[in-house]
């Protein structure tokens, strides 16, 4: 008996957070820039939603306007941290001694286990937008760590790219999650099968629409499925762009 | 796990962990000190947020852990 939900666009929580006034301290950058961030899940003043989804428990979609646009240097613990760029140019900066430029396509995995401290950072005109994933570890206080990857939408075109995992060439994580990408240009049916019923999977549009068993989802759109043998993804004749993470429940 | 166990809380802005066994004696709360006997208005030490946007944890601890805990 498999379980789920769906989530719309304009369902989500929503913040601008401003470079200036009672957020000054946490965004910098000129006095223009702001971030805008559309929550999933609980986070921060948004808490009319889910608490998360199996060890999920931010799930932003992000956008940095203007040179200087940053969330200021942070402390984090525990969380394993996630964003995968999807236009612009993304200065992650962290304690482990990280400066790193990231462009669409490249994603990163910075988990902070017993401490660890980052910027995120956008030096340029054009708006930076991301998607930021946090998830629960399997151990507290672990070593922190940060890996980087990169996902090639031409060789990953009309298939199912693990991005996240332990499988071959996907950054490790501590936790019994991944993610992937169904990027597709064609009609297709995609059968996704989690590892076990014990497991689900949050399917989220960044671009396009897919049907996910049954379901129509459009751009922004999200669905978690749990307890199934299988989910459904079935493309159309446009260009689509999922990303899918999958977590022990 | 009884519940009576002594129990770990994480804070859902950072991930500051609370562990009711260690306490966070930088903090005054001394080793022991329950979740419950935290005051309502106390916030995580590193970001800032309220004390009910903590997650209570069955995480864990890694190898070598818990070493007393620094808040940055
Ligand atoms: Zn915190």
């Amino acid at each position: 008996m498999s379980n789920a939900f769906v989530l719309h666009a304009d369902e989500r929580g929503y913040d601008k957070i401003l470079s200036t006034g009672a957020t000054a301290a946490y965004a910098g950058g000129h006095p223009d820039a702001f971030i805008t961030r559309c929550s999933s899940f609980n986070f921060g003043d948004y808490q009319d939603g889910r608490p998360g989804f199996g060890r999920i428990r931010v799930f932003g979609d992000e956008a940095f306007y203007h040179p200087g646009c940053s969330y200021n240097m942070h402390p984090h613990h525990n969380f394993i941290i996630c964003a995968f760029v999807l236009e612009g140019k993304l200065t992650h900066i962290n304690t482990l001694g990280q400066i790193d430029e990231l462009g669409p396509g490249d994603y990163y995995a910075f988990s902070a286990g017993s401490g660890g401290l980052h910027e995120e950072l956008n030096r340029h005109q054009e708006p930076m937008r991301a998607i930021y994933l946090w998830l629960l570890p399997d151990r507290l206080l672990l070593p922190p760590s940060y890996e980087r990857g990169h996902f090639d939408a031409t060789a990953g075109l009309n298939r199912i790219s693990a991005l996240v995992g332990d499988q071959a060439g996907t950054l490790t994580i501590p936790q019994d999650a991944g993610v992937s990408r169904l990027v597709s240009n064609t009609p297709g049916t995609f059968r996704y099968r989690p590892r076990s019923a014990g497991h689900g999977v949050y399917a989220f549009v960044i671009d396009g629409m897919v049907r996910c068993d049954g379901t129509t989802l459009k751009r922004r759109d999200s669905k978690a499925v749990w307890g199934a043998d299988e989910i459904i993804y079935e493309t159309h004749a446009g260009d689509t762009d999922v990303l899918l993470v999958e977590t022990i429940i | 796990m009884t519940d009576d166990a002594l129990k770990r809380w994480i804070c859902l802005g950072c991930g500051f962990s609370y562990d009711e066994a260690m306490g966070l004696s930088a903090h005054g709360l001394t080793p022991g000190t329950r979740w419950r006997d935290i005051p309502e208005d106390w916030v995580c030490p590193d970001c800032g947020t309220p004390k009910s946007r903590f997650e209570m944890v069955e995480i864990p601890y890694a190898a070598g852990q818990p070493a007393a805990q620094v808040a940055a």
